[in-house]
């Protein structure tokens, strides 16, 4: 998208930068290694200094995590502590990659590009389908593997096929489009939201830059919208995450409803054998 | 079944209800959207337009409205 006498270009897909070899390096790549430098370097810092009594500044990192962890333990039953890590890093990774964008010079800085506009170095990594899309693919392999062993292999084949089995050439593709629709919904809502909000910014901005001469709107009015974006950055990475563990948990609560009903059986079968107590109880 | 309301296994996971409500309002649409695009895609692969692109279109709406029933028939054996 070009706006009309301005340098500001946000494109739908990530431009390329530069090649190594076969590798076409594109600004969100740039964006995706600053944010695993930015989480490794926090992550290493963390650990080095993290103490048992935690002063103000570890208290601040603590508090995200802790504060995802227990929504986390809330809905994940017995076995959150298994997939904790994995909502965690999800949140994270999508938060700052969000965040990124909001940085000056994100978006603005950048080589010459063709009809005046430019090519930025720097993209957020989650502005990109690939990028939101390959974060999606890893989550359906996380939350299939968790249904694969909480069920067995078998058990999630039965379910995935359908019973009875004369139905499966029918409900074979229905689950295939069913969960399909898992891994679309997930990345394209991220891009989406966070594409959305480039351009958003990109279009004040150059709104706000015609109109220079009124001082105040030109600092006020893209101010709000990065505070929007801030909202909504935090939002859509929590929204990312919480999807997520929405999918491990209904594979894992699928598992322990069938356990349940397992377990309720021979009950059954103890009040068929002594109506009678049964009876009178009620 | 105990007192306080559906039998859910001690531990059990237990999905967020708003989290379920956020994933099927967009796994509608998409279901079928993606049924629509396969059999566009496969009709336009093989030339027979449009036997695939209905058949797509109807396993998409089944998708669908087999989302809506597994998603509800799990949280009511919650």
């Amino acid at each position: 998208m070009e706006e009309g006498g301005s340098l500001v270009h946000v494109e739908i897909a990530a431009e390329p930068l530069f090649e190594i070899g076969p590798f076409t390096f594109t600004n969100s790549m740039v964006g995706a290694l600053l944010t695993t430098a930015i989480l490794l370097t926090v992550a290493f810092w963390f650990s080095r200094r993290s103490a048992l009594v935690p002063n103000r500044r570890q208290s601040l990192i603590e508090l995200p995590i802790e504060w995802m962890a227990n929504i986390v333990q809330g809905a994940g039953g017995t076995r959150w502590r298994s997939f904790v890590p994995f909502i965690l890093t999800i949140f994270l990774t999508v938060l700052v990659a969000n965040w990124i964008g909001l940085l000056p010079g994100v978006g603005t800085i950048g080589l010459a590009g063709e009809h005046d506009t430019i090519v930025p170095f720097l993209r957020p990594a989650s502005a990109d389908l690939n990028f939101t899309l390959a974060l999606a693919l890893i989550t359906f392999v996380v939350f299939v593997s968790f249904g694969i062993r909480a069920n067995g292999l078998r058990g999630w084949l039965k379910e995935f096929l359908g019973e009875p089995r004369y139905m499966s050439p029918l409900m074979a593709p229905i689950h295939i489009i069913s969960e399909l629709s898992r891994l679309i919904s997930l990345s394209m809502r991220l891009f989406g939201n966070v594409f959305a909000g480039e351009v958003l910014l990109a279009t004040m901005l150059a709104i706000t830059t015609a109109a220079i001469f009124i001082l105040p709107l030109a600092f006020f009015v893209p101010g709000i919208f990065l505070g929007l974006e801030m909202i909504f950055g935090f939002v859509q990475a929590l929204v990312f995450a919480l999807l997520a563990m929405t999918y491990i948990s209904m594979a894992i609560a699928e598992h322990a409803a069938h356990d349940d009903n397992h377990a309720e059986a021979p009950v059954a079968d103890a009040v068929t054998v002594h109506p009678a107590p049964t009876q009178g109880a009620v | 079944m105990p007192a306080d309301g559906p039998h859910r296994a001690p531990g059990a996971a237990q999905p967020q209800p708003w989290g379920i409500a956020l994933d099927l309002g967009v796994r509608l649409g998409v279901s079928v959207i993606l049924g629509l695009g396969i059999g566009l895609v496969v009709d336009n692969w093989l030339a027979t337009s449009p036997i695939f692109t209905l058949v797509g279109m109807v396993l998409g709406v089944a998708a669908a409205m087999y989302t809506i029933w597994d998603v509800a028939s799990k949280a009511m054996r919650r």
